[in-house]
């Protein structure tokens, strides 16, 4: 019992730290010129948890995490929200991916400091990867 | 004494099975596997070129191999008595039901033993899951053909 | 149906081995020899099942002092389909054979026909006994050993042992066979073979109550009855059973079980021990040897076995069950 005790309280302590140490969520990269702007347009959505947009030119690739019990749905969002850029951004390439994967790498873009050319040849390489099946 | 007599004495002898207990423990073994599963897709979301998409297929293998290795060491049998579905459910128990049959039968050869038994607890499983794949994706396909329902 | 032997036929030795994980018995101090490889370092368990049910053999030999030349008869059995393993040990041993199968109940079964043998005069030494293994059994009736299915708190679990007796004339200062009864198939519809005491318990009462009436005794003639492999459940439903047909509960403190006590009360081993091998490890190694030392005087030794086969229950059948009973005597 005591073992399972002290396994019980780790959890807790782990659950309580990580739940201070929140990074920020939203989070815009490359081109600064309108991310209080793409801020805005994700928080409108409420099954967004997290995001992370990097952009370069006219290529922007939107990736986000969605909230747990909205996964159901994951497919689905995806499509509206890529929708709704495509219509908010009619000159702009626009690609939104809610995998793991790609809001992991877009997020090490930034903590790579990668820069212009760089940004996009990694959205291409990205948006290759994100529709690869099987 | 009468059948029917005996019957209602053994009805009255024998336990219930601890349905209760059961699930809680099935839950907690079954979580605990998932559990252990995504931690191996993430790694292969981590450190290698899977997405969620794709990090299914190197995960169940994993996960299989972890079963052959509980099998293998007489473990998984252990946490199967324990966790009962919860361990049986998983991919980690289909491992287990081919993996198993595969050590038993080693001693008739490879071709008749290993290679005529491998799928003897596990064929079902891809019998079943087959043909109830088929009927999904049948009503689905009527369902959004009749426009209840979209892809 | 009762036999009552005239010349009440020996038990010259007893010759039990056992699988590692029987060192947990209670029984274990009294078994003669315990393998540590339960292969006993054979290529396959079947293998390691004919080593065992040789070194058995062997070794009630030995005790008795007797070289398998002069031994006329070999009459035993195990669970494995066509029962190869004893076959196969009939054939290292070079006895004139016979297999018997009753199930677990072939422990007695094949005493019985022994002690018959040598009522007959046919027969000087004999060999009777059964075996299980609990590797090749489980693989046979259930799933592969290291497949996780659960069990339900009603299985038993399948004992790796053999059991021998040397079966000779009859001797004062030996415990005697003076009568068995063959049991009928007994099925009252039990149809779970992960609750086989539930199938059994019926076919050991019939055989104890017309044993007790052909005999005319009553319980308390008898410093033991000792059931095969009931399994906890199994004992508790045919104490029920002799409860409900006017037995006294004092007088039902006589019966035990082999397979209930065989691992103790480990929940791990859930409702018992079964096997052929667990009835025959207990009767000829514990039982004789008890007898011998003047601690019981009269037993009634009962084997029961389910008669079922991996295809009867995956066809529906239900569980028929027999129970085979030897009374030895002590002087």
């Amino acid at each position: 019992m005591k073992k399972l005790q002290t396994v019980l309280l780790l959890l807790l302590s782990i659950s309580i730290i990580s739940g201070c140490t929140d990074k920020e969520k939203f989070i815009v990269y490359g081109s600064p010129q309108n991310e209080e702007e793409l801020k805005a347009v994700l928080k409108e959505e409420d099954y967004v948890e997290k995001t992370t947009v990097i952009q370069h030119d006219d290529k922007m690739l939107v990736t986000v995490q969605i909230k747990p019990w909205d996964k159901w749905k994951k497919a689905k969002l995806e499509k509206k929200l890529q929708k709704k850029f495509d219509e908010l951004y009619p000159d702009k390439e626009v690609f939104v991916s809610a995998d793991y994967k790609i809001y992991y790498e877009a997020n090490k873009v930034k903590k790579d400091g990668l820069e212009d050319e760089e940004i996009s040849d990694k959205i291409k390489e990205l948006k290759k990867l994100a529709k690869e099946e099987a | 004494m009468e059948k029917e007599q005996y019957q209602q004495l053994e009805q009255q002898v024998t336990p219930k099975p601890p349905y209760l207990k059961n699930i809680v423990k099935a839950f907690f073994v079954g979580g605990i596997i998932c559990t252990i599963g995504q931690a191996v897709s993430l790694f292969y979301m981590t450190f290698f070129n899977f997405t969620e998409q794709t990090a299914g297929n190197p995960t169940v293998a994993t996960m299989v191999f972890f079963a052959m290795i509980l099998t293998g060491l007489g473990l998984y049998k252990k946490i199967g008595q324990f966790g009962g579905a919860g361990s049986a459910v998983p991919v980690t128990g289909f491992g287990n039901a081919v993996i198993s049959a595969a050590i038993e039968h080693k001693s008739e050869g490879y071709v008749l033993g290993v290679g005529g038994n491998l799928f003897k607890l596990a064929g079902s499983v891809v019998l079943f899951g087959v043909v109830s794949a088929f009927f999904v994706a049948l009503i689905k396909y009527i369902l959004v053909t009749l426009g209840v329902v979209s892809w | 149906m009762v036999i009552i032997f005239q010349t009440k036929p020996s038990i010259l030795a007893g010759g039990v081995v056992a699988g590692p994980l029987e060192k947990r018995s209670t029984f274990s101090q009294y078994f003669d020899a315990i393998s540590e490889d339960e292969r006993w370092q054979m290529k396959t368990n079947e293998q390691g099942h004919r080593k065992m049910i040789q070194e058995a053999c062997e070794i009630a030999m030995k005790k008795a002092g007797v070289k398998n030349l002069e031994v006329d008869f070999f009459l035993g059995g195990d669970l494995i389909n066509q029962m190869t393993p004893t076959n196969f040990a009939a054939r290292e041993l070079a006895i004139s054979f016979i297999g018997l199968f009753s199930a677990c109940a072939t422990s007695v079964s094949s005493v019985i026909i022994a002690s018959l043998l040598t009522e007959l005069g046919a027969s000087n030494f004999s060999i009777a006994g059964a075996s299980s293994q609990h590797n090749a059994v489980e693989r046979q009736f259930r799933y592969p050993v290291n497949y996780g299915a659960q069990k339900p708190a009603t299985a038993q679990w399948t004992v790796t042992a053999a059991g021998f007796a040397l079966i000779g004339k009859h001797n004062d200062n030996l415990p005697s066979i003076e009568a068995a009864t063959i049991g009928k198939v007994i099925d009252f519809g039990m149809d779970d073979p992960f609750h086989m005491g539930a199938a059994m318990a019926p076919a050991a009462f019939q055989t104890i109550q017309s044993h007790l009436e052909k005999r005319k005794q009553k319980f308390y003639n008898y410093d033991l009855i000792l059931t095969g492999d009931l399994g906890q459940l199994g004992l508790k439903l045919l104490k029920g059973m002799f409860a409900e047909s006017g037995v006294k509960q004092e007088e039902l403190t006589l019966i035990r079980d082999a397979g209930t006590e065989f691992y103790g009360q480990d929940e791990a081993f859930q409702s018992g021990a079964s096997g052929a091998g667990c009835s025959a490890a207990v009767f000829y190694s514990y039982i004789d040897q008890m007898m011998r030392a003047g601690r019981y005087k009269r037993v009634l030794l009962v084997a029961t076995g389910a008669l079922l086969s991996p295809l009867s229950y995956q066809q529906g059948e239900t569980i028929p069950c027999t129970a085979h009973a030897i009374e030895i005597t002590m002087k």
